[in-house]
């Protein structure tokens, strides 16, 4: 056991990859910074950082899940369409019962249960995950539509319920606290306890870490049922800012998730990346999408470019492994 | 007396036995649909009101979605066309079904398009997309005059993929400076006609632009991503008017229940829409004369209740007053067309 945890925290560790990839990140988000204000004085107006936190929330929130199951090299492809199954089912248990209490429960209940479902088809039946959660992705995004053909409003317009994504805690939107408070959870269990160690340690070696001991099916059916629930939470919070429940609402979320976790420095084999990379990643590529539409430029670029840093990122990745191996 | 009687009453059965057959024969036994994207509200509403006119005429009616996809498009009206539909509508994905269009006509299947043209077509039945923004810009320059004090800075929530929505936006603003000459365009952004992304792409540009004031959606889901990217953060209502377009679904009647500054819907009745291109169908079964463009009515709602002239919502399912549509009357021409011809 010692022996693997020694080698989970050697060559892929989060440490070694600490010391270089966040610097570049921080400098890459310190140089987009600066040169959008030095295009538009609004960038840094408080309502456009307020703006840009509250966007980063609903991709960290989910991101943060994500990245525990890169490490452990999974993925779970089937986030954004759970985000939109579990806001109507929120949107819909609020209208039935009045309470935003159960409807939040349920919604968040529900991005678990696909978790769980995940899991179990990853490892029990051996499917591999990048088929499977493609897999759940369509029935979720066809099974919506049984469930509802039309957006669920919030018929009862209760306050509380649009509160959840538009409120404050003090001078903090709620998205922000709540993605702030799973961040640092999720940064202490990878971080400082042993199973953010055995998750590298799954990720690094499966078949190592089972001859020591370890359970790395249990650990990975935790890791999707986390990453769902997690989907189930954003899935709440976008369902309250739109004040309704939307069968299309999170089209492509998983794309922009894996992106920020990538270009955060995980890689896709597992068992390398870090939680603060994923931070930087998300801040990066959300303000790239401010900027676009802060200097008026074309929005097609919020696909084009984010798609060349995460090349850029992917391929200093190479170098600094490269020079690591040296 | 019996026997004149009996005479006419011979003659009325002669009569009707002549007439029923005749009437059977203008009638299509089957329309095929083939919608381009069934999931979203205004196709689900289109063909609701093409389902009710079917029912009322006696007619079988059958839908097929292609899901934005021009090759399950071509592939579902063949399928229609190989099993003998009587008439085709279709709600084109894009110019991609040129080719079908000309095999139809080919093959003498008549052929009927729903909301945007495409070369070589027969015929359309769309609203006019530039004359309903145009409507709700004269409305939303009478409301900037009486309740914004005579400003207009607008955020246009578009879709510039499309010509259609383009041409809304441009209606929009040519109409409000009609009322407000000094209308500005203080930000036109893509928000994919969808509510996320609306949301997330006018999130950035309020701030850009802290004083705009009106917010455009070139459809319903654009301009309710707007407003709540401006509740978002933390603004008041008081001077800001959204106007939507389309009336959807239920989520205007929602929004201008409960939304201070959702004041204005530039509506173009879906169901009278699906309606309308029954008709045509029965038309074009029939051999009639038909103009390359059928004009569906819209018409600017104001006001929290202005809704309620044309639908009715009960059990959270809106129902439309069809006397009230129907009195509605289309302009024979719009304004400005994307149309091909």
């Amino acid at each position: 056991m010692r022996e693997i945890l020694q080698s989970a925290n050697s060559t892929p560790t989060p440490h070694r990859l600490g010391a270089n990839s966040p610097v570049v990140l921080i400098v890459l988000l310190a140089l987009l910074c600066i040169a959008i204000s030095i295009g538009s004085s609004r960038f840094y107006a408080i309502e456009n950082i307020t703006a840009i936190l509250r966007q980063c929330a609903l991709v960290l929130i989910i991101g943060s899940g994500m990245t525990l199951l890169l490490i452990a090299a999974e993925v779970d492809l089937s986030v954004g369409a759970s985000m939109a199954f579990a806001g109507m089912i929120a949107m819909d248990v609020t209208n039935q019962t009045g309470s935003v209490w159960l409807g939040a429960a349920a919604g968040i209940l529900f991005g678990g249960l696909v978790g769980l479902v995940n899991a179990i088809i990853v490892t029990r039946l051996k499917v591999k995950s990048l088929i499977a959660t493609i897999a759940a992705m369509m029935i979720l995004q066809g099974g919506v539509f049984l469930y509802s053909r039309q957006a669920i409003q919030n018929n009862n317009q209760l306050p509380a319920f649009t509160a959840i994504s538009t409120g404050f805690f003090g001078p903090v939107p709620v998205p922000v606290l709540i993605a702030a408070i799973i961040f640092i959870c999720t940064y202490i269990v990878l971080r400082h306890t042993l199973f953010g160690r055995y998750v590298y340690a799954v990720g690094s070696n499966p078949q190592a870490a089972r001859l020591s001991g370890l359970n790395p099916e249990r650990l990975k059916q935790i890791l999707f049922i986390v990453t769902g629930l997690l989907a189930g939470l954003s899935g709440l919070i976008l369902a309250s800012l739109m004040n309704a429940g939307q069968p299309t609402a999170g089209r492509g979320f998983e794309l922009t998730v894996i992106a920020a976790v990538i270009l955060g420095g995980t890689s896709l084999n597992g068992g390398r990346g870090t939680l603060l990379g994923t931070l930087l990643g998300v801040l990066i590529l959300q303000v790239i999408n401010d900027g676009i539409i802060i200097l008026g430029w074309d929005q097609e670029l919020q696909l084009v470019v984010p798609g060349i840093v995460i090349v850029l990122a992917a391929y200093l990745d190479i170098v600094r492994r490269r020079a690591g191996a040296r | 007396m019996t026997k004149p009687l009996g005479q006419l009453l011979a003659i009325l059965a002669t009569l009707a036995v002549m007439m029923v057959p005749a009437w059977a024969a203008n009638m299509p036994r089957r329309i095929g649909y083939v919608t381009n994207y069934a999931t979203h509200e205004w196709y689900q509403n289109v063909i609701k009101g093409m389902k009710a006119r079917a029912a009322e005429l006696g007619i079988a009616f059958e839908v097929r979605d292609a899901n934005l996809d021009v090759n399950k498009e071509v592939s579902a009206a063949e399928d229609f066309m190989s099993q003998g539909v009587d008439v085709l509508i279709i709600t084109p994905v894009n110019e991609g079904i040129v080719p079908l269009v000309r095999r139809a006509k080919e093959q003498g299947i008549p052929l009927v398009l729903e909301g945007s043209p495409v070369k070589r077509m027969t015929t359309m039945v769309a609203t006019c997309d530039y004359d309903t923004g145009y409507l709700a810009g004269v409305e939303a320059g009478n409301y900037a005059m009486n309740h914004l004090g005579g400003m207009a800075k607008v955020m246009n929530v578009g879709l510039p993929l499309l010509s259609a929505t383009v041409l809304r936006a441009h209606g929009f603003m040519d109409g409000l400076r009609t009322i407000v000459p000094n209308a500005r365009l203080a930000n036109d952004i893509d928000g994919g006609g969808n509510p996320d992304t609306a949301l997330a792409a006018s999130t950035a540009a309020l701030a850009r632009n802290a004083d705009i004031n009106i917010i455009y959606g070139i459809n319903d889901s654009s301009a309710q991503g707007g407003l709540q990217a401006w509740k978002a953060s933390g603004r008041s209502q008081k001077n800001l008017l959204v106007v939507g377009t389309g009336g959807e679904g239920l989520g205007f009647i929602h929004s201008m229940n409960t939304e201070p500054a959702y004041k204005i819907e530039a509506a173009m009745f879906p169901e009278k829409e699906g309606f309308t291109a029954i008709d045509t169908a029965v038309k074009l079964f029939n051999k009639q004369s038909v103009p390359l463009h059928i004009v569906s009515p819209s018409a600017a709602i104001v006001g929290a209740d202005g809704w309620k002239k044309y639908y009715s919502v009960g059990e959270n399912v809106r129902t439309i007053k069809w006397d009230a549509v129907n009195r509605l009357t289309p302009p024979a021409n719009c304004m400005k067309t994307s149309a091909p011809f």
